[in-house]
């Protein structure tokens, strides 16, 4: 038993909590301790940029609405210093206008605020596993920008320009509800290459950098100078 | 490729089409070169006279008709021709006539010493461009049986040497027909062609007034109503300010020919040049003359002025129009180019007859002028006729077009009407979404989250988490996806698998058809939480009372008279039966849920049928072809 709790000790996956509300942040961090996985709890952005002078952690999980700050600040931050994090968004309603912001400064999934403690740490676990997950909502949604339109709609700037044809069918195929193998059977592909597939979606999203989104806009003929 | 080698064949084209052309002008021209020396029909030999005493200043010589003199003479200064002709005592009962085919410019004829005719006194036999005839009745007193006098005197006032063609003296009845053939030809015809004039002038004008941006109708319109003009224009023989204008209008020659050139050119597809007007200088400088100098200034200058600018704007005018006609492959200038070289012949053959060259002098230059008034109410006709076809083919093209756009119309109209709904959905579902996440949502949440710290929160915090799933029902159900109830039931079957997890139920999701479910563009967002709604309380059914392990959720379209979508909802728990016999209280939720389920399904005008035994219960939700615009129900 010792042998295998010291195992699972020199295993124990890092996790930075930043979540303003006491309740949930408790509740939370339950759900990840009892699962093994170490983790330090901040409220605040100032909290959790202390945390990250330390050393980054394998995976970030922070809410949006902070008290001194957004957590989309705190996102870019631990995607430049760390590129190896992982980063969860903590989303009450697991709705695009919070999670798609996230994404596109380095998020790869999110994880609802009531979610249940096995789920919690199921999804985090799958994370660290290379597994991004997403919704049927959030892939309909990036699906829905690759429709051509004559006016920006609503809601967060999302560039999907870079997906591939075979990306945004992944995204389709999620978004109607079919699971991983059908998708992979309809595409004829591997199963085990959807995920790899997602993940790549997710970096696709991502807007490294205010110059680099400049270059992107250029690139793609979004802007004119 | 395929343009590097079409090039060089439209080249080689067109000087094909130059040997055709050129040949058929040549035998036009060999045509009117054997036509025009034909002699008229002339009457009988007995009653010809050519040989005549003349006598010209003051000397008498004998010459033979047909007979050329000096291009002018004085009035008083005419020569005198004079010869002798008998008439048959068998003929007394006869009336008999003086028949004078052809002369310039003016006749005087006298037999037996009695003046019978003077053509002065009939100004359109004094054009010496017209080949009018003349025939002198002899009043029967003055005749006699035997030899009688003959004396003609020939009036010469230019601006052509004179001529006096053979003369007949006979029964009248005999030459009448003759004189009145050539009446016909040479005086009525003019007429015809002039009349023809007059209403080309109005039809152009008209066309020139109607349409603007074709100056070629209205230069055209002009040479017209000049050459229209001109047949009408009488010799003056005294001198007058009106006369003056009249000689003018008579050498008007050079100014219609300037106008018709510039038709052609225009015709022919070029631009109006300002130094075109460099056609219209001998017209000016002859109008000058006429205006300032005198008749006879006027008259010399003509065949200096005039009859080289008709030779040279018709030999432009043959370039032009063969140019046209070869490259363009235009009717118009084709017809045209004809004419013309019809024009040119005749201008040569009277060309040689003025020069002495032939000994005839019918002018036809005037008569091809009709050729070409021919040419121009065929091609008028030809390009009217394709006009109309154009604007046929253009009105039923347009037709169809104005139908086209105004369907395009239509549905651009209805997208635009469709997306100014789908944004303002949006919007407000963005505005909603951020309340609910700020403030129901946390306080929720935080509900969850005490209540799982507390001994008996429980059933709290299942409400609340129940009251978030049903937040997010209404917000996604809000989301535009295009009429594809796809995209409503990804998510649902992701919430489902989270709603099932916890009570070990394991879901089965089976898209039966390719497609799933058929596209409504219809759809509405209201359509969708009746849907989702009805779907969640089957599952909600399902995990409160039947006891099931697995649910499987199918979706397919069936064919019946066009596609329809069906999702059935199939546990393996203990059935409907037992959950009623079970107790009232679950009863009565299950009978409650399920009035819930088809007052929902009506209202979307959806089928939904329940069955229920002790293998499990199935509930099967058929949409309609077309989802109602408006909630049945009117809740």
């Amino acid at each position: 038993m010792t042998v295998l709790s010291d195992e699972r000790a020199s295993q124990a996956i890092s996790v930075l909590l930043v979540e303003d509300d006491a309740p949930t942040s408790w509740r939370l961090q339950d759900a990840l301790t009892s699962a093994g996985f170490q983790v330090t709890a901040a409220a605040t952005l100032a909290e959790a940029r202390a945390c990250l002078s330390r050393g980054g952690p394998k995976v970030l999980l922070t809410d949006l609405q902070l008290p001194d700050g957004h957590g989309v600040e705190l996102i870019r931050e631990t995607r430049r210093r760390f590129p190896d994090t992982e980063i969860m968004v903590i989303s009450i309603l697991g709705d695009e206008e919070s999670v798609i912001s996230a994404i596109t400064v380095g998020a790869t999934g999110y994880l609802l605020k009531d979610a249940f403690p096995t789920d919690i740490a199921t999804t985090v676990h799958d994370l660290v596993a290379g597994h991004s997950p997403i919704s049927a909502s959030i892939a309909r949604f990036i699906v829905r920008r690759t429709q051509a339109t004559v006016e920006p709609p609503p809601g967060p700037q999302l560039n999907t320009a870079k997906l591939t044809p075979r990306e945004i069918d992944i995204l389709w195929g999620i978004a109607k509800g079919f699971s991983y193998a059908e998708i992979a059977g309809h595409l004829g592909m591997s199963r085990q290459t959807v995920p790899g597939h997602i993940k790549s979606i997710y970096r696709k999203l991502e807007v490294h950098t205010r110059g680099e989104a400049v270059f992107e806009a250029l690139q793609q003929g979004l802007i004119k100078l | 490729m395929a343009a590097k080698i079409a090039l060089p064949a439209r080249h080689r084209r067109w000087p094909s089409r130059l040997v055709p052309y050129l040949l058929l002008q040549a035998l036009i021209a060999g045509l009117c070169v054997l036509a025009l020396p034909l002699s008229l029909p002339e009457p009988p030999a007995q009653y010809r006279i050519t040989d005549f005493r003349m006598i010209e200043d003051g000397t008498e010589r004998l010459v033979a008709l047909p007979h050329f003199t000096a291009p002018r003479y004085a009035p008083d200064d005419s020569p005198r021709f004079a010869a002798q002709f008998v008439r048959p005592h068998a003929e007394a009962g006869r009336a008999w006539s003086v028949f004078l085919p052809r002369f310039t410019n003016g006749v005087e004829v006298t037999v037996n010493g009695v003046i019978v005719h003077d053509s002065r006194r009939d100004p359109a036999a004094n054009r010496p461009d017209r080949n009018t005839p003349q025939i002198a009745d002899i009043p029967a007193p003055i005749l006699r049986d035997g030899v009688n006098d003959l004396s003609i005197r020939l009036f010469v006032w230019g601006p052509i040497p004179g001529f006096l063609d053979r003369i007949w003296v006979g029964a009248d009845e005999v030459l009448r027909p003759y004189y009145d053939l050539r009446t016909q030809l040479f005086v009525t015809l003019p007429v015809v062609f002039s009349a023809w004039q007059a209403i080309l002038t109005v039809i152009l004008g008209i066309m020139w007034v109607m349409r603007r941006h074709e100056p070629a109708y209205g230069v055209l319109a002009a040479a017209m109503a000049v050459g229209f003009i001109q047949a009408f224009t009488q010799t003056p023989m005294d001198e007058t300010p009106l006369s003056r204008l009249n000689v003018f209008l008579i050498s008007s020659a050079p100014l219609e020919c300037a106008l018709v050139l510039t038709f052609t050119l225009l015709l022919s597809g070029l631009k109006w040049q300002r130094w075109w007007l460099v056609f219209f200088a001998p017209a000016m400088l002859l109008a000058l003359a006429g205006l300032i100098g005198s008749q006879a200034t006027a008259r010399a200058l003509y065949p200096v002025l005039a009859v080289p600018t008709v030779g040279t704007s018709l030999l432009v005018m043959a370039f032009v129009s063969a140019r046209s006609a070869v490259r363009r492959q235009n009717v118009a200038s084709f017809l045209l180019g004809c004419a013309v070289t019809i024009m040119l012949t005749c201008w040569i053959v009277d060309l040689l007859s003025v020069f002495q060259i032939v000994p005839n002098r019918i002018f036809t230059s005037r008569l091809s002028y009709s050729a070409m008034l021919v040419a121009i109410g065929a091609g008028l006709t030809w390009r009217f006729a394709r006009a109309l076809n154009e604007v046929d083919s253009f009105a039923g093209q347009l037709v169809t077009r104005v139908r086209q756009a105004e369907e395009r119309l239509k549905a651009s109209f209805a997208r635009e009407e469709e997306r100014a709904r789908a944004a303002a959905l949006a919007r407000e579902r963005t505005r909603l979404m951020r309340d609910l996440h700020d403030g129901l949502g946390g306080q929720l949440v935080s509900i969850v989250a005490l209540s799982e710290r507390a001994e008996a929160g429980g059933p709290i915090g299942d409400a609340a988490r129940a009251a978030l799933r049903d937040l997010r029902v209404v917000i996604d159900s809000m989301d535009d996806i295009g009429g594809d109830l796809m995209l409503a039931l990804g998510s649902w079957r992701e919430r489902a698998v989270a709603q099932l997890r916890p009570h070990d139920i394991a879901l089965d999701f089976r898209i039966l058809t390719p497609q799933g479910l058929p596209v409504h563009p219809e759809l509405r967002p209201w359509h969708v939480l009746q849907i989702v709604r009805i779907l969640d309380e089957a599952l909600t059914n399902a995990v409160k009372h039947s006891g099931a392990r697995r649910i499987t959720v199918s979706i397919e379209t069936i064919d019946d008279a066009g596609p329809q979508g069906r999702i059935t909802i199939q546990d393996d728990g203990k059935g409907f039966e037992l959950v009623a016999g079970d107790g009232g209280f679950a009863s009565h939720q299950g009978g409650r849920g399920l009035r819930n389920m088809q007052s929902r399904a009506a209202r979307c005008g959806a089928e939904l049928v329940l069955n229920s035994d002790a293998a499990g219960t199935q509930v099967r939700l058929t949409l309609p072809h077309r989802l109602p615009d408006s909630d049945g129900a009117g809740s």
